[in-house]
């Protein structure tokens, strides 16, 4: 598997905090890498250790394949690191033209280009002063992009948008990796946007990887069975410790290959099967069991999980 | 490359009208007005002032010399207030990517002493035009003077004026640029606006007086250490070299090696050190 970037026992503290503790990560080539974990769980110090603003004090990683601060890979990748902030007397235009330059080889036709993409076509010169949070991302999102890199790394690119507007990024993201090949690293808050956009995800807690795999698998895994029976006391004697009330209904966590002999024990028991159907968990579920959120804090955080 | 980091520092500098405002324009605008101001006030006063004045100030009708103006101006340009306007465009070049936090953007796209070197080729572009701007407005508040006093207006350089005026203007210009990297030094370090203005200001005012308190203290360059330790002094002695004369009279042996060694490592040492530090650090908030 071609990787895009590898890191092996990366470590980086602030003083007696380990913000990336040993860190073994692997993400390969092409798609969308969806990057997840509480709040200090070490996300953002790993982008921004990967991108070279920050020095790991113990580990390495190859990044496009070459080691960290590498001129030549840096210059294929592309970077939104939380929500950027920019010169407030330039505009969105000279924003793009200043980076431009920094970088070389940017023509003002694809700065006008991405301009559009991103929606700014309107506010291309109005200074980034006056810009709204959801602006100064899709700027962002465009001075990440206008380079045309290889490998993208945006960290919250949605914060602050509205609802058309995280539509539109979703949209662009899965087309940057569809159609232009562009492998994308992607943070965010919102759980149920990194599910429909990432193909593999990597859960962070603690500066490790706890868990990371294709979202298909993940959530496949905590697939259960959903039946609704009378009566339901039967029905949980026969499941035993397998299963859970949900309402006027009955879950059991089963293998999919179990469900034959599920009903059959079901049915010899005199339980009456109205209705029986998998329902599969979400990304939210699976960031909640492998973090160990639980209670007040995984129902306080249903929606938007604070994956930070 | 750091050709692009030259052009997107000066593109960006460019975009910044308040820093040019501030660090080219304010220094010999006010300078004018405030000469102007003078001169229509002593024209005006001219009876109740008369042998008040101090014959330096050239209130008379004596036919005006924009020549020799232009060298006394060039001796004298290098001075704090100078120094603390170009230093606002200077800091701003210097410190804005932390104050904006937008080194995270510029890194990759460049390498990192490309970038720095970048901010300095662009913030020596601008003390050159500060010199030429301060010039230019000495030259302006001649014009003003003659015609207020009604003086005859002269232009004469010879081929010594004309050396003078060159090494001077060299001279105030490298003394610039040598507080300048000062500042360069302490926005790196401190990562602060604040620090890379008032650093190098604090010093380049303690440089202009120190020399004269050393003097009178019985501090004579006559060593190395003194004029190294004292860019002041190495400047002020590089001035005498050059203006001769009796000035020159009580030079220390070496003036020349002696001052353009202070200078020049006043210069260099902060350089250096801004890109090795800059090179190590962190750049990102945590």
């Amino acid at each position: 598997m071609e990787t895009v970037i590898e890191t092996r026992g990366l470590t980086k503290t602030y003083g007696t905090v380990k913000a990336l503790d040993g860190l073994d990560l692997s993400i390969p080539r092409g798609g969308v890498y969806g990057v997840l974990g509480p709040n200090g769980a070490g996300k953002s110090t790993l982008f921004r250790t990967l991108l070279g603003l920050i020095r790991p004090t113990g580990g390495e990683a190859i990044v496009m394949g070459g080691r960290i601060g590498d001129a030549a890979a840096m210059r294929r990748m592309g970077s939104m690191i939380e929500t950027p902030r920019f010169p407030p007397f330039l505009t969105a235009r000279q924003v793009l033209e200043w980076l431009g330059r920094a970088h070389g080889g940017v023509t003002p036709t694809d700065i006008a280009g991405w301009l559009d993409r991103v929606g700014l076509a309107e506010a291309a010169d109005r200074r980034v002063r006056g810009f709204s949070v959801g602006m100064l991302q899709r700027l962002g999102v465009a001075a990440a992009l206008m380079t045309r890199p290889d490998l993208v790394i945006l960290d919250e690119p949605t914060s602050g948008m509205d609802p058309p507007g995280i539509q539109e990024m979703r949209a662009l993201i899965r087309s940057l990796a569809d159609d232009d090949g562009v492998t994308v690293i992607l943070a965010s808050h919102q759980l149920q946007e990194v599910q429909r956009v990432c193909d593999r995800v990597a859960i962070f807690n603690k500066g490790r990887v706890i868990t990371e795999g294709r979202v298909s698998d993940l959530t496949a895994s905590g697939e259960r069975l959903r039946l609704s029976v009378t009566p339901l006391a039967r029905a949980l004697g026969v499941l035993g410790d397998r299963a859970s009330l949900d309402g006027d209904a009955v879950v059991a966590a089963i293998a999919r290959s179990e469900t034959p002999a599920v009903i059959r024990a079901l049915v010899e028991a005199g339980v009456e099967i109205e209705e029986a159907r998998w329902i599969g968990a979400d990304l939210e579920d699976v960031f909640m069991t492998e973090t160990g959120w639980t209670g007040v804090q995984a129902g306080a955080a249903k929606g938007t999980a604070h994956a930070g | 490359m750091l050709v692009d980091a030259i052009r997107a520092e000066s593109y960006r500098l460019s975009k910044n009208r308040t820093a040019l405002f501030w660090s080219l324009l304010f220094v010999p605008v006010v300078g004018l007005l405030i000469s102007a101001a003078t001169f229509i006030f002593a024209k005006v006063n001219e009876a109740k002032l008369a042998g008040k004045l101090p014959p330096e100030l050239g209130l008379n009708s004596a036919p005006l010399d924009l020549g020799a103006g232009l060298v006394a101006s060039a001796a004298e340009f290098a001075n704090p207030a100078v120094l603390m306007f170009v230093l606002i465009g200077a800091a701003t070049v210097f410190a804005g990517d932390y104050r904006w936090e937008t080194w995270r953007l510029t890194t990759a796209r460049n390498r990192r002493p490309n970038l720095l070197l970048g901010k300095v080729v662009v913030v020596v572009g601008l003390t050159i035009a500060a010199t030429i701007a301060v010039l230019i407005g000495d030259i302006a508040s001649n014009l003003v003077k003659a015609v207020v006093f009604e003086r005859a207006l002269t232009f004469s350089l010879t081929g010594a004026q004309t050396a003078d005026l060159a090494w001077l203007t060299l001279l105030g210009w490298g003394r610039i640029v040598q507080f300048v990297m000062l500042g360069l030094l302490a926005a790196v370090t401190t990562r602060s606006l604040l620090a890379a203005l008032f650093v190098p200001l604090v010093v380049g005012v303690g440089q202009f007086f120190l020399p004269k308190l050393l003097a009178s203290m019985g501090v004579s360059p006559d060593g190395w250490l003194t004029p190294l330790l004292t860019p002041g002094m190495a400047a002020d002695l590089l001035k005498a070299v050059i203006l001769g004369g009796a000035a020159a009279g009580d030079l220390p042996p070496q003036a020349l090696a002696k001052g353009v060694l202070g200078l020049v490592s006043w210069t260099l040492a902060p350089l250096v050190g801004a890109i090795v530090w800059f090179q190590r650090q962190d750049l990102s908030k945590e």
